[in-house]
C-alpha cells in the first residue's frame, strides 16, 4: 500500500500533468511547424501517442491497484466506471468501499480448491489445477477454453474490457494476467486498443486528433473545457479542442459553426469568386494566381495589383505612405433618390456583397495557407539543399526560412478567421442606439486598422519568402575574370556581391517574421480581451488613431530600411538581427516589469511601432520613427 | 456419423440429457447429425400453453460452446418473445451467452419463458401490444393456438 500523500499521479486532476514540467515537449520539427505562437505560450495541452497513452493508462491502473488493493482487472473496471476519474473513485471508495464494490461489480472471493485436479466447466475435461486459471473466484477453466472465451469476447467489441468469469452467476472480473497468458498477439493488440479508446473517449479532457491518419490524442490542461482551444498536434494538424474544426483562435466555436453553415448555404453564389485567373485590371490579359501572397504582377504589362481588391499595389501602402486597407469593407455609396423597391434591392445586394467581401478574404487566406504549407514542405525536401549549396550556408542555419514559412501558415489561419468573425461582429446593428452604433463603428475601425497592419506585414513576409527566396535557388553567377583573380581564395564560394544580398535577405526575413508575429499576437490578444478593453488601453483618442497610425506605418517602413542600412554600414548585420529576434521573443512575456528587466539586461529597448532597437535607454521616444516608447503596449 | 469427432463436451452433454432428462423436456440428437437435436417441450402447467406439445430444433454451431446454440420453435406458438419463424428472443441465446451454460440450461430457460412471457422485450410487436393492453384476450388466443397447433402429438 502506498502513502496517498505521495501520489504524484492523478488521472482526474486537471493540473496534475502541468506540474510535470516538460510534458509539452514536442519531439519533431513537424510539431513546431504549425505552432510558432505556441512556443512561448502557456503550456496547456499535451500530445500523447499510442505508447504514451498506454503508459498513462497502465500507470493509472497500477496506482488504483496499489491504493485499493484490488486486481488490475478490477481497477480497470472501476476506473472505467468512474470515467477514469481517480479522485472521484478514491473519494467514494474510502467513504464506503462496499458500496463502490457493489456499484462497480467487484467480488471479494479468493480462489479456493483443495484438489489437484479439476474438471473444466466448459470442455468437461479434467486438468491439473496448474494448467487451469480462474478469475479470483472458484470457477476453474482450462487454458484452451479461456482462450476461446476471451477471443470470442474481444471479437465482439469493447465490452471485452468488462469481461467476467464465464460462470453466469459469478461477477468476478477476468484479470489481465489471465488474458495475457492465453490470447494471441493480434487479439492482445485489439484488447489494448479497446482499453486505450475507452481511456480517451470516456474522459472529457482527452480527445483524438481529428486528422484522418493520425493516432495521437491530446489532453487539455485548460481549466475551462467547452471553450475554443487551439491544439497543435505532432502530426502537423491544428485543430480546436472543443469543436474539432481547424484551429480558429481568436474566434469562438459558435461563430465558426455559424460561418461554416452560412458558407455551405451560399456555396452556389461563391464558387465563381475563387477562380484562379482574373483579368489584369490594366491590360485585361488573364493572370493566373499561382502564389500565396496577394501581390500580383502582370506578366505582360508588369502592372502590380492586389488580387483581393484589384487595386494598384502601389496604393497598398508602403510607398505612398497610405496604410493597408484592402481588408476593409466599403459599402457602395447609395445613388441619389430611389424608390422603396429599389432601396430593398440595393439592400439585398449590399448584404450579399458584404458577405462576399468577407468570404472571399476568408477563402483566399485559406487557399494561401494551404499553398504555403505545401511550399514549406517543398522547401524542406528540395530547395533547402540547393540554397545551402549555392549560398554556402549549412542547412542547420537555414532554420530561419522554415520559421518564416511557419509564421506565414499560422498567420494565414488567424487572418482567415478574423474575417469570419468581423462579418458577424460588425454587422449593421438593428434597432441600436446612436451611441451603440458609434461605438461599434469605433470598434470596427480599430479592429480593421490592426487587422490591416497585421495583414500588411504578412503580405510582405509572404512575398519575401515566396519570391525573394527563389533568387537564391540558382548557382551564383561566376564572377568576371578580373574579380575572380581579385577574390583569390574565395573563388570557389559565392561571389562577394551575392554574399551581401544573401546576408541582407536573411536579416530582412528574420526581422519580418518577428514583426509579423508581433502584429498578429497583438491582433489576437486585443480581440480576446474584447475591443472595448483593448481600446481603453490606447492613449491616443480614436479620432486621431488612423492618422497617427498611418504616419506610424509609413515611418515603420522607412525605419526598416534605415535599420537595415545602419546595420549594413556598421557591418554587424547578423548580430543585429539576432538581437531583434531575441528581443521580440522576449516581448511575449506578459508583465511590464519583466519587460523592463529584459530591456535593462539587453541594453536597449525595442520600438513597438517599427521594432528598431533603441540604445538610448532613457529616451521615451523612438530614435527612428519618433513614436512614444511603449505607446501600443 | 462418427461420434469420435465430436468434442467431448457435446458427447457428455448428450449422454447426460439422455440419462438424466429434465422434467417436461426431451432432447435427442438426430441420427445423421449429432449436433442437431430434436427437442420437445411440454407446455408448462398454469400457462396458456398447458397441455400442448411444442417441437423445437436445436443446433450446436461449429464454435459451440464459445457461441450459443441456435434454437427455434417448429410448432406455431402465440408468444410475445417468439416470432412467426419460431425464433426466440432470449438474452442467453445472444449477448448473455456464456460457455459455462449448457443445452440443458437453455431449454430450461425457454420453458421458463413460456411460463412467464416478457412483453417488454418483444420479438413480435403485435402480440406484445396485445399482451400488454389486453392480457386476458392474449392468453385466450395463446390457448386457442395451443389447441390448434400443439396437439397433434
Ligand atoms: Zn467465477
Ligand atoms: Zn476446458
Ligand atoms: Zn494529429
Ligand atoms: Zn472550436
Ligand atoms: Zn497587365
Ligand atoms: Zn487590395
Ligand atoms: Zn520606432
Amino acid at each position: 500500500m502506498s502513502d496517498y500523500g505521495d501520489s504524484d499521479y492523478d488521472m482526474g486532476g486537471s493540473d496534475a500533468y502541468s506540474s510535470g514540467g516538460d510534458d509539452f515537449s514536442y519531439s519533431g520539427d513537424e510539431a513546431e511547424a504549425s505552432s510558432p505562437v505556441a512556443k512561448g505560450a502557456k503550456k496547456s495541452f499535451v500530445v500523447l501517442d499510442k505508447e504514451e497513452l498506454r503508459e498513462r493508462l497502465g500507470a493509472g491502473v497500477s496506482q488504483v491497484v496499489e491504493l485499493l488493493c484490488i486486481s488490475d482487472a478490477e481497477a480497470t473496471r472501476a476506473l472505467r466506471f468512474y470515467k477514469w476519474d481517480l479522485t472521484k473513485l478514491q473519494e467514494e471508495w474510502f467513504a464506503d468501499p462496499e458500496a463502490v464494490q457493489v456499484k462497480v461489480g467487484l467480488v471479494d472471493e479468493q480462489p479456493s480448491t483443495r484438489r489437484k485436479e479439476e474438471v473444466c466447466k466448459i470442455c468437461f475435461e479434467s486438468f491439473s489445477v496448474q494448467d487451469m486459471a480462474c478469475a479470483r473466484c472458484k470457477h476453474y477453466y482450462c487454458k484452451d477454453c479461456w482462450r476461446g472465451y476471451i477471443h470470442t469476447s474481444i471479437e465482439s467489441g469493447p465490452f471485452c474490457l468488462d469481461l467476467r468469469c464465464p460462470d453466469p452467476e459469478c461477477k468476478a472480473a477476468v484479470p489481465r494476467r489471465v488474458i495475457t497468458a492465453v490470447v494471441d498477439a493480434a487479439h492482445q493488440e485489439r484488447y489494448d486498443d479497446f482499453a486505450i479508446n475507452s481511456f480517451v473517449d470516456d474522459q472529457r479532457q482527452i480527445v483524438w486528433c481529428p486528422a484522418p491518419d493520425c493516432q495521437n490524442a491530446v489532453m487539455s490542461m485548460h481549466d475551462q473545457l467547452g471553450v475554443a482551444q487551439d491544439i497543435f498536434c505532432r502530426c502537423g494538424n491544428a485543430f480546436c479542442f472543443n469543436c474539432k474544426e481547424e484551429a480558429h483562435r481568436p474566434v469562438d466555436c459558435d461563430t465558426v459553426r455559424k460561418w461554416m453553415i452560412k458558407n455551405s448555404a451560399e456555396s452556389e453564389n461563391l464558387n465563381w469568386i475563387l477562380a484562379n485567373t482574373k483579368p489584369c485590371p490594366k491590360c485585361t490579359r488573364p493572370i493566373e494566381k499561382n502564389q500565396g501572397c496577394m501581390h500580383m504582377t502582370c506578366s505582360q504589362c508588369r502592372h502590380e495589383f492586389c488580387w483581393l481588391c484589384e487595386g494598384s499595389w502601389a496604393e497598398h501602402g508602403e510607398r505612398t505612405g497610405g496604410f493597408y486597407n484592402c481588408n476593409r469593407y466599403k459599402r457602395a455609396v447609395d445613388k441619389g433618390e430611389v424608390d422603396e423597391q429599389e432601396q430593398r434591392r440595393q439592400h439585398a445586394r449590399q448584404s450579399l456583397e458584404r458577405y462576399m467581401h468577407y468570404w472571399q478574404r476568408w477563402a483566399e487566406n485559406d487557399t494561401s495557407r494551404k499553398r504555403a504549407l505545401r511550399q514549406m514542405e517543398a522547401f524542406k525536401s528540395e530547395t533547402q539543399e540547393l540554397i545551402s549549396e549555392y549560398t554556402a550556408t549549412p542547412v542547420s542555419q537555414l532554420r530561419f526560412i522554415t520559421d518564416a514559412w511557419m509564421q506565414v501558415v499560422h498567420c494565414r489561419r488567424i487572418l482567415k478567421w478574423t474575417y469570419a468573425t468581423a462579418f458577424y461582429a460588425f454587422a449593421d446593428p438593428v434597432n441600436a442606439t446612436k451611441e451603440a452604433k458609434a461605438r461599434l463603428a469605433q470598434h470596427q475601425e480599430f479592429f480593421e486598422f490592426n487587422q490591416g497592419q497585421a495583414e500588411h506585414y504578412l503580405e510582405k513576409l509572404h512575398g519575401q519568402v515566396e519570391k525573394q527566396l527563389n533568387t537564391f535557388v540558382r548557382p551564383p553567377p561566376s564572377p568576371p575574370e578580373g574579380e575572380a583573380a581579385a577574390a583569390g581564395s574565395e573563388a570557389a564560394g559565392p561571389s562577394g556581391r551575392d554574399q551581401q544580398g544573401w546576408a541582407k535577405f536573411r536579416e530582412q526575413l528574420i526581422g519580418l517574421t518577428d514583426v509579423t508575429r508581433i502584429h498578429f499576437e497583438k491582433l489576437v490578444n486585443e480581440f480576446e480581451k474584447g475591443l472595448d478593453e483593448a481600446l481603453k488601453e490606447y492613449d491616443v483618442p480614436m479620432a486621431q488613431a488612423s492618422t497617427s497610425a498611418a504616419a506610424a506605418t509609413a515611418a515603420a517602413a522607412a525605419a526598416e530600411e534605415a535599420a537595415a542600412a545602419k546595420a549594413k554600414a556598421a557591418g554587424k548585420a547578423p548580430a543585429d538581427s539576432r538581437r531583434i529576434t531575441r528581443a521580440s521573443k522576449r516581448r511575449q512575456g506578459p508583465v511590464d516589469q519583466e519587460q523592463a528587466a529584459i530591456e535593462h539586461e539587453a541594453g536597449y529597448w525595442q520600438c513597438s511601432h517599427c521594432t528598431y532597437a533603441n540604445e538610448a535607454m532613457d529616451s521615451q521616444e523612438c530614435e527612428l520613427c519618433s513614436q512614444p516608447r511603449g505607446a501600443t503596449r | 456419423m462418427d461420434s469420435s469427432q465430436l468434442p467431448r463436451r457435446i458427447i457428455k452433454e448428450t449422454q447426460r440429457l439422455l440419462s438424466e432428462p429434465v422434467p417436461g423436456i426431451s432432447a435427442a440428437p438426430s441420427e445423421d447429425n449429432l449436433r442437431y437435436f430434436n427437442v420437445i417441450i411440454l407446455g408448462p402447467d398454469s400457462s396458456p400453453y398447458q397441455g400442448g406439445v411444442f417441437k423445437l430444433e436445436l443446433f450446436l454451431p461449429e464454435d459451440y460452446p464459445m457461441a450459443a446454440p441456435k434454437v427455434r420453435f417448429l410448432t406455431k406458438i402465440y408468444h410475445p418473445n417468439v416470432d412467426k419463424l419460431g425464433r426466440i428472443c432470449l438474452d442467453i441465446l445472444k449477448d448473455k451467452w456464456s460457455p459455462a451454460l449448457q443445452i440443458r440450461t437453455v431449454l430450461l430457460s425457454i420453458q421458463a419463458l413460456m411460463s412467464a412471457p416478457n412483453p417488454d422485450d418483444p420479438l413480435d410487436e403485435n402480440i406484445a401490444r396485445q399482451w400488454k393492453t389486453n392480457e386476458v384476450e392474449a392468453m385466450n388466443t395463446a390457448r386457442q393456438w395451443t389447441e390448434l397447433y400443439a396437439h397433434q402429438a
